[in-house]
């Protein structure tokens, strides 16, 4: 089959090529996903540059991506809750990522059946981040009438949440682009904020929960604008002792700064990873079968295509998700 | 199945024969919510009648999307006919929208049972003009009836099936947008 790889760490077009490989082997708990359309997230961007290498290491060459929709295979042994002929869409884990190929192999526990009102363009865009974006907000228990302030409303992750907050009852203020306001408000946002001529440190107080999308700045001023007992959470600032463990950082301490102003504030910081799980998706596939969250699409790619894709994702001017058909 | 004998038996006169053969071509049973009987691409050997409950059969396009074709609520038939009249794999899936207790039949024995027992000529020529009539209206509704209109006389045809149908179901049935059917409610709402 035709897979792209990463074959080394570095710029881009250097780094990415479109093999011939072998089929992935079904293991008994997995299911061999014919692709019918792949999704690229910023992470596989900092992937290809190297940048998570010490938290990822790859063996080259290796596949690249992790969102995929397309239509089951074959079915592992021991697997039972899937047929031949199922429409699916997942995050692949860690272990199987290479979406952007002919097939992949994936865990059965991270696969959902697709939602049947959306192309399987638009199911791809959705997985990684919804997934983020479902799981930060539910990990800091959002619920109607929260206000909330979601950074970033026009990326991937940044548009689902603001849909995943309204249709938790949440009041949501967004931060965004004067080009991207208008889409942005259409997705229900209460208060779009457009940070090229706006502060919104003067405009957001005493916020429930600040969900972080940014980092660098972003996160020490998410103490200034929540309120106390207030709770922030964050997919870009410093790992939290929690998330550190993960990697067996066990000695690892939250930076000074963040421990200061969450004790002098109240409010609790936590870092979210996200991970992949199939019962979540099906959750997200009953929201948007009730239109509850719509997939925004920013670009569609063909397979030949996908170099283009990523430097246009490096580009950092999508709105909403890039993705690639595997069979164009 | 006793049910289904006696509304038979006001239609035709079954002989004993007829009577034990149609319990010999088919079985009862109740399905859960959500399990899908007849899925595209695998050959189609059943055709179910609906006991109570609801069923719906659909197609998916090139792009992974669903298209209702149809809803099966009580007294209702509903298989792939495509598949079985053309010896071809099924190009739609047929699920439970409820749970659902229906009788399943052979499908080869059941279109072929009139050459066994001659008495069924005459049911199911009437049924299957029956299917045609309800197919021509529905051809002719989408063309020359507004979505208003179409989803008034869906509602006379299958009266309570929105506690089991997901709009999603309904809107592609009726070939409109999701946005357009809650519109439409929300008029019908009004007045």
């Amino acid at each position: 089959m035709k897979a792209l790889q990463l074959i080394k760490y570095g710029p881009i077009e250097d780094s990415l090529t479109i093999n011939t490989v072998d089929i992935p082997t079904v293991q008994p708990q997995d299911l061999l996903i014919e692709v019918k359309t792949a999704a690229i997230n910023p992470i596989d961007k900092s992937i290809i540059a190297g940048n998570l290498q010490a938290f990822i290491p790859l063996p080259f060459p290796t596949g690249i991506s992790y969102d995929v929709s397309g239509i089951v295979k074959e079915v592992g042994n021991e697997v039972s809750d899937f047929e031949i002929g199922d429409l699916v869409y997942a995050r692949v884990p860690q272990e199987q990522m290479g979406t952007i190929a002919e097939f992949v192999a994936v865990t059965s526990t991270a696969v959902s059946k697709k939602p049947g009102n959306i192309s399987f363009s638009e199911a791809a865009s959705i997985p990684l981040a919804g997934l983020t974006a479902m799981q930060s907000l539910e990990a800091v228990g959002i619920k109607a009438n929260d206000k909330v302030l979601i950074h970033a409303g026009s990326g991937g992750v940044g548009s689902f949440a603001i849909q995943y907050a309204k249709n938790k009852g949440a009041f949501v203020y967004t931060t965004t682009s004067t080009s991207n306001i208008e889409w942005v408000k259409a997705l229900g946002t209460d208060r779009v904020i457009d940070y090229k001529t706006e502060d919104y440190k003067a405009i957001v107080k005493d916020a429930d929960i600040v969900f972080d999308t940014l980092g660098q700045n972003y996160t020490a001023e998410a103490f200034e604008v929540t309120k106390k007992g207030g709770k922030i959470v964050s997919i870009a600032g410093p790992l939290d002792e929690a998330s550190a463990a993960m990697f067996g950082m066990n000695e690892y301490k939250l930076p000074e700064e963040l421990t200061a102003l969450s004790n002098k504030t109240g409010v609790l910081y936590k870092y979210i990873f996200m991970h992949p799980n199939g019962e979540h998706l099906n959750r997200i596939k009953t929201l948007i079968e009730d239109e509850k969250i719509k997939p925004i699409i920013d670009k569609e790619y063909s397979f030949s295509e996908s170099i283009e894709a990523f430097k246009h994702l490096a580009s950092g001017r999508a709105k909403g998700k890039i993705v690639i058909n595997i069979k164009q | 199945m006793e049910n289904f004998i006696e509304k038979l038996k006001g239609v035709i006169t079954l002989s004993a024969e007829a009577e034990a053969y149609l319990y010999s071509i088919s079985e009862e049973k109740s399905i859960p919510k959500g399990v899908t009987l007849i899925r595209e691409g695998q050959t189609v050997k059943k055709i179910y009648f609906v006991h109570e409950g609801c069923m719906r059969s659909f197609c998916t396009d090139k792009n992974g999307k669903e298209h209702t074709l149809q809803f099966a609520i009580k007294n209702w038939w509903i298989s792939d006919y495509i598949a079985i009249h053309n010896h071809e794999k099924a190009t739609l899936s047929i699920e439970t929208l409820s749970a659902s207790a229906i009788i399943e039949f052979k499908a080869k024995e059941l279109i072929g049972i009139h050459s066994e027992f001659p008495e069924f000529e005459a049911y199911q020529r009437n049924n299957l003009e029956r299917h045609i009539v309800s197919l021509h209206k529905r051809i002719l509704n989408q063309l020359q009836l507004t979505a208003e209109e179409r989803y008034d006389l869906f509602l006379e045809q299958y009266p309570n099936i929105e506690q089991s149908a997901r709009n999603y179901h309904i809107a592609s049935y009726l070939g409109i947008t999701q946005q357009s059917l809650s519109r439409i409610r929300v008029e019908k709402a009004k007045k």
